[in-house]
């Protein structure tokens, strides 16, 4: 092969898409190139001078004002609804936010923040609560296994900051780059530990078959990593206007009942608790002593595990069958009682249905899907 | 040289005569798979022309000014491939920067056009005609125009037939082929009027 | 979770057709179909490419940075077509004339990109090549069925031999892009209507 050949083949290759990646940053430059919006939160109760031409939620992310976001940006989640009363494209929501925004949300000007780009000043009105999530780089000091596709981990906060959040809710877990894995994803854990530990955080992470947090965090993750995390989020958190709590859970739903649970308890709360805990085999049980313990310590606590399929040698002496029977059986009405649900979104739309043929409603139903 | 046949029947001969889709078989994959709504489908027929008229134009001027000189043409698959990819990224921006509403609509077609064969393939039928610039314009603008006819008559098409009851296999792709076979043989009843191929 | 040679070969060739099942690579399939010698060339030529390019992709894949992904595949299964390209041109100009731009366009056939997001990129050059070639034989396999068809009907002959012994009247639209649709359309109908009679017997039992 003719020497001359390949070197201009190559050459000119390499010009040209020198040349086209040169004019594609310039014209990055000043296209993208939105200059220094200010957005106005709140009616004035923070003012923001920030870069644009990235999206509303990665700008506020840097900012260090976090909306939460299950899928990172990318259309699927429709977590991240803020409302926008000026500064984008009147009133044009996008095809990728529609199947996200009802039609009451659209006049209330909600918009995903994922989608929308900042490109001149705006006023947005965000959630108060929004305003205490922030990010923690935390320490793993325990991982431990609790059944054989569940762990526990234990993260500590830096010296100096404290995590407050109410019994129920959850973090976003970053994994980082490990293995074929070539980007950082962020997935939501609910927090299994008590509210009132306000500088440790204890999650529980059931491996997902190819799920890439899961298996990040059963192969990649060692004690003494830093693990980054962001929260607290979400609206599954004690109410209490009642007088007992029916609580139900299965395989890692456990986390956030752990918490409220513990929560009850230490705040001295009159409230009753039933916790139905729901297991295929008696291999995925787990916490049993604990809760064992809580119940022989505190009568106004009944612990229930379940055990749908249990093996032969294990000599399952408790509720056998699915966590819906128990419920069906040994829950009479309604009246009184609120449901603390928290599991996968079949066993929630089992158990739901049943609630609400004893007389619970959507106001007296809370649950955390997977 | 240069084809003796006027810009503007080559413009109207790429729509009727010589269209993109029902003559040529370019672009098929995206005509398919968007073509079950009418507003999609009008949306990326619309960005499909855009993109077309714009990279016929500057192929051209790309293969006039700098492929021949350089006597690159055994490469010149990749520099206009190269060329559409940038040209697409750069359409983009613009658009977000100065038609945001437009971007809002077309905004999520645009990468799905980059690999659409009716982009190159109407690069490479003007290099082989040897087409001047405005003949090229034009070209690219009929190209657009007929694969924007054709993908907005299969939408409107497909939306009625999704209401009535078909034999089981035949909805979906099955379908839209037929369908395209069918028009396709009227458009040739116009066969005849201009001869650009 | 490696597949054993033979399911790629099946699974390319018939259950997951890439042109009558997955629906891509019609561009070309029904341009050069009028002729069995013109699909022969093309499917060979196109199987070629998609083997070498997943090959050289699936090599590469844990060294290609995330961000140019698309742009690097591109790349590669440019540089194949042009190799491709000038070997017809050289030695056989006169089909190179009559496929004319179908074979640059092979750069934008969804099969080879296809196949080199959904298979290259996760699993073994080997297999990957196999993936490739297969998934080009099962595309030249329906080419052959279409083309017959039309060239039998549309010419009277069959890679150019003369069979039309009773010297009937060849059916003109058979060569033209109509008949193409319809002979493509019948397929996916037929193929798309078994697979779904499969899928009921399946509840069923």
């Amino acid at each position: 092969m003719d020497f001359m050949i390949v070197a201009k083949t190559v050459g000119s290759l390499a010009l040209v898409s020198g040349v086209l990646a040169v004019i594609i940053s310039i014209a990055d430059k000043v296209l993208n190139n939105y200059g220094q919006c200010k957005l106005d939160i709140n009616q004035g109760q923070k003012q923001l001078t920030v870069e644009g031409g990235s999206s509303l939620l990665s700008t506020l992310a840097g900012q260090k004002i976090f909306i939460p976001s299950a899928c990172g940006g990318k259309a699927t989640c429709g977590l991240c609804k803020v409302q926008v009363l000026s500064g984008v494209g009147a009133g044009q929501v996008l095809p990728t936010e529609e199947p996200y925004l009802s039609e009451k949300e659209r006049a209330e000007n909600y918009r995903l923040s994922c989608q929308i780009k900042v490109k001149s000043d705006m006023q947005l009105l965000i959630p108060e609560e929004l305003f205490n999530i922030r990010e923690f780089i935390c320490e793993l000091v325990e991982l431990e296994d609790m059944t054989y596709d569940i762990k526990r981990l234990r993260l500590k906060l830096p010296p100096g900051e404290e995590i407050s959040f109410k019994a129920g809710q959850f973090v976003q877990l970053y994994s980082k780059p490990y293995g074929k894995v070539k980007e950082e994803v962020f997935r939501a854990y609910s927090i299994s530990s008590k509210a009132s530990e306000k500088d440790h955080l204890e999650l529980l992470v059931r491996l997902v078959p190819d799920g890439l947090c899961t298996t990040w965090v059963h192969t990649a993750l060692k004690v003494g990593d830093q693990v980054r995390v962001s929260g607290p989020y979400g609206e599954f958190y004690l109410r209490g206007d009642c007088e007992e709590l029916i609580m139900v859970a299965g395989g890692s739903g456990l986390a956030p009942i752990r918490s409220l649970v513990y929560d009850v308890i230490e705040k001295g709360l009159p409230h009753k608790m039933r916790f139905f805990f729901g297991a295929n085999t008696v291999k995925d049980l787990y916490y049993m002593e604990e809760f064992a313990r809580i119940e022989k310590d505190y009568p106004q606590f009944t612990f229930i595990p379940c055990v749908a399929t249990p093996e032969a040698e294990a000599n399952w002496q408790g509720e056998t069958g699915f966590v819906t029977v128990a419920l069906e059986n040994q829950v009479d009405s309604g009246q009184g009682k609120e449901a603390y649900l928290c599991g996968s979104p079949g066993m929630l739309s089992a158990c739901i249905r049943i609630l609400k043929s004893k007389g619970f409603t959507s106001d007296t139903i809370f649950f955390d899907e997977f | 040289m240069r084809p003796p046949i006027s810009p503007w029947i080559i413009f109207l001969a790429s729509i009727i005569t010589s269209n993109m889709i029902l003559a040529n078989f370019l672009g098929m994959c995206s005509y398919l798979s968007v073509s079950t709504e009418y507003k999609t489908a009008n949306g990326l027929g619309m960005a499909v022309t855009m993109v077309l008229v714009l990279t016929s134009a500057l192929n051209w001027l790309v293969y006039e000014y700098v492929i021949v000189p350089l006597g690159l043409v055994y490469l010149q698959y990749i520099i206009f491939i190269m060329v559409i990819a940038a040209l697409v990224q750069i359409l983009e921006m613009a658009m977000d920067r100065f038609l945001p509403e437009m971007h809002a609509k077309l905004g999520i077609f645009l990468p799905l056009i980059t690999v659409n064969c009716a982009i190159l393939g109407a690069t490479l039928f003007q290099v082989i005609r040897h087409y001047d610039f405005l003949q090229s314009v034009l070209f690219g603008l009929g190209s657009g125009l007929g694969w924007w006819l054709a993908i907005d008559m299969l939408a409107a098409m497909r939306e009625k037939l999704a209401k009535v009851k078909l034999p089981p296999g035949v909805s979906g792709p099955a379908l839209a082929f037929i369908i395209t076979g069918v028009v396709a043989m009227a458009f040739i009843g116009f066969s005849g009027i201009f001869v650009i191929q | 979770m490696a597949e054993r040679p033979r399911e790629i070969i099946k699974r390319n060739l018939f259950s997951d057709n890439q042109v009558l099942r997955q629906i891509l690579g019609i561009c070309s399939s029904l341009a050069v179909t009028n002729t069995m010698r013109n699909s022969l060339v093309m499917g060979i030529g196109l199987s070629f490419v998609t083997a070498l390019s997943s090959l050289t992709l699936s090599a590469m894949r844990n060294v290609i940075p995330h961000r140019v992904r698309m742009l690097v595949q591109t790349l590669v299964i440019a540089a194949y077509v042009i190799f491709l390209d000038l070997l017809l041109k050289a030695y056989l100009p006169d089909i190179s004339k009559q496929l004319g731009p179908y074979v640059g366009l092979i750069i934008t056939n969804c099969i080879i990109m296809g196949r080199a997001e959904a298979y290259a990129q996760q699993n073994k050059p080997v297999a990957s090549m196999l993936d490739g070639l297969f998934a080009g034989l099962g595309y030249t396999l329906v080419l052959m069925i279409i083309s017959l068809i039309r060239e039998v009907m549309g010419f009277g002959t069959l890679f150019g031999i003369n069979v039309n012994v009773l010297n009937l009247q060849t059916w003109t639209i058979m060569i033209m892009p109509p008949a193409a649709f319809f002979i493509i359309g019948g397929l996916i109908w037929g193929l798309s209507a078994r697979a779904l009679r499969r899928a009921g017997k399946e509840k069923e039992a």
